[in-house]
């Protein structure tokens, strides 16, 4: 059979679910977003998140836990709290962590992998996101962020930071909203959620069609052989989860049913993949510039290549 | 022009949006699209997307969208706005009007047709549920160790079963069977009905004279979907088109080829059918 055979119905019918399944997720983070926008002052960022580097990192990590959002919703809701003045290395810690550190991945993960091993499995998944997004977080925190972050969200961020420490005069979009009724914060956060909704969406689609495109075309037979090669399995599978681009909230069921691969390539999989994939390389775009979209997704891919590979070694 | 970029190609593609999903929920496509567990997010989805369009209708984004801290990331020509607004429009609309309800021979045959539940892992799946005209089921009671023994539970119980009191089983029921030896028991040299699409066996067809009945199997969405099939033996070659929905009543027999423990249905008849109500496993 050839490597690549294209058929538009075929790709249309994989495209069309797969922006089903992605748009209830992706407009529950933007009216996120939008409520965020409207109700909660910059200021309140710099009171409950604890002061200094390191500790705000380690919690940020932790959010997802509070506030379960796979991916797609991520990237919106992340944008809007840098605007809101959350440092850029939590807002990013959180991105990261909140596909793989929830309550929905961690039952998931457990109710996929019955049989093979789960607490093991789970307990790495998460374990290893978390790591990942703080190592991150940290990293954010020592770097000069505008050679890698969009310059326009580095200026909202830092007018958000100004407003909330009362430098300068510029009133806070909530100041301007003190006077306004509930009905009307509503229907601006609900037009805030529009415009969000509306940006997001479309590095959405044209990640999507990458992925339909590879769901349908592209002969997956040839992947398998690989299966048995203990050096190409891991680094295989998360290219792999990359085109795929599952959703984090259920890909532990695809991952568990790929018998033919090692424990820790499906780990790899499970935990690339939400932090990293086709249309997500689209949606960082709004918040890193390209080259830091590249470098994150290259960073990433070596750091849990060589941990699960060493894992590997490690697990009998 | 800033009316249209703002206000009403916002809205418009919201509406888009809006009646895409509607309409895969409310034409029931969405069952081929999606698992049953994202219908409900779908139309919730599809309602608030109406709303926000009405919305984006009601008055311009232009005060978000033209600020100078506005950190969107969309280009702010006019040109380059409405090419995002065609991205937007074109694939979504394109797709929902012309994708069909399956997937193709091509793209069945690229995913790989899978004839071993060893491959699909595990079963989480449940035993076939009780149909409801069948008289109420009573358990049997546990044995010492707490489990009911094999030979209390009866599959007539709890296997649907046809007019003609065939048991009537999925594709993936008899995959799973094959590898666990007692769902095996409940299967093995019973009359089953099986529905599917009909596809020629490349291998493990070592006279000639089986082809395959296939279903797609799917976790979340159609884009995880992937092919299973049992092998059905058949004297004579039924003169049906291929990838055509057939109904198979035949004998469920299992055998060990090259290693592998397969499923053989040994058809009585072969008869094309519509396509059921959802074309995928779930």
């Amino acid at each position: 059979m050839p490597w690549f055979t294209f058929h538009f119905q075929d790709f249309a019918f994989s495209f069309l679910s797969v922006l089903l399944e992605a748009v209830p997720f992706l407009l529950l983070g933007s009216l996120l977003s939008g409520l965020v926008e409207v109700f909660v002052p910059a200021k309140w960022f710099q009171k409950i998140m604890p002061h200094g580097g390191l500790p705000a990192v380690l919690v940020s990590g932790l959010l997802g836990a509070l506030l379960p959002i796979c991916e797609c919703g991520s990237v919106v809701v992340v944008r809007r709290l840098i605007r809101k003045g959350l440092p850029i290395s939590c807002a990013v810690t959180y991105m990261l962590a909140a596909p793989i550190v929830s309550p929905v991945v961690a039952l998931s993960t457990w109710m996929a992998f019955k049989g093979q091993d789960p607490g093991l499995m789970t307990f790495l998944r998460l374990g290893l996101g978390y790591g990942l997004a703080v190592m991150v977080g940290l990293i954010m925190l020592r770097i000069r962020t505008e050679r890698w972050v969009q310059p326009a969200l580095l200026a909202s961020a830092a007018q958000a930071s100004r407003s909330a420490m009362k430098v300068a005069a510029a009133p806070s979009d909530l100041d301007t909203l003190a006077s306004a009724s509930v009905w009307g914060r509503l229907n601006l956060a609900g037009r805030a959620a529009v415009s969000d909704f509306l940006d997001v969406a479309l590095f959405l689609v044209i990640g999507v069609a990458i992925t339909s495109v590879f769901g349908t075309a592209v002969n997956q037979q040839i992947l398998t052989p690989l299966a048995t090669n203990s050096f190409l399995a891991t680094p295989v599978l998360m290219l792999f989860a990359v085109v795929l681009a599952l959703c984090s909230t259920s890909d532990a069921f695809i991952a568990a049913s790929l018998v033919q691969w090692p424990f820790v390539s499906k780990l790899a999989f499970l935990v690339y993949g939400p932090m990293f994939d086709l249309k997500l390389f689209f949606l960082y775009g709004v918040i890193f510039k390209r080259r830091g979209v590249i470098v994150l997704a290259l960073g990433l891919f070596i750091a849990v290549a060589l941990i699960c590979t060493r894992l590997e070694v490690l697990r009998p | 022009m800033k009316s249209l970029i703002h206000r009403w190609l916002p809205a418009a593609t919201l509406g888009i949006w809006a009646g895409v999903l509607l309409g895969a929920f409310f034409t029931g496509r969405v069952k081929d699209l999606l698992h049953p567990m994202f219908h409900i997010p779908v139309l919730v989805s599809g309602v608030a997307l109406l709303f926000l369009a009405m919305l984006a209708g009601g008055r311009s984004l232009e005060e978000c969208c033209d600020d100078d801290a506005c950190s969107h990331s969309t280009t702010k020509s006019t040109a380059g706005r409405l090419l995002t607004f065609l991205i937007l429009i074109v694939p979504v609309a394109a797709s929902a009007l012309f994708s069909p309800e399956g997937y193709s021979r091509t793209t069945i045959e690229n995913r790989g047709i899978i004839t071993d539940a060893a491959a699909l892992g595990k079963t989480n799946r449940p035993a076939p549920p009780r149909p409801p005209e069948t008289r109420v089921y009573e358990p049997p009671l546990p044995n010492a160790s707490g489990i009911p023994s094999p030979e209390q539970v009866n599959p007539a119980d709890y296997i649907p079963r046809t007019e003609s009191g065939h048991y009537k089983v999925e594709v993936v029921d008899l995959l799973y069977a094959a590898q666990d030896p007692t769902l095996r028991a409940d299967f093995e040299n019973k009359v089953v009905e099986v529905t599917g699409q009909i596809m020629p066996a490349t291998s493990s067809n070592p006279k000639g004279d089986r082809f395959k009945v296939v279903r797609m199997l799917m976790v979340c969405c159609a884009a995880d979907a992937r092919p299973v099939a049992a092998l059905v033996e058949s004297p004579t070659k039924p003169e049906i088109a291929e990838m055509s929905w057939v109904k198979i009543v035949g004998t469920a027999t299992f055998t060990i080829e090259s290693g592998r423990t397969l499923t053989v249905i040994k058809a009585t008849s072969v008869s094309t059918t519509e396509p059921p109500d959802a074309s995928m496993l779930y």
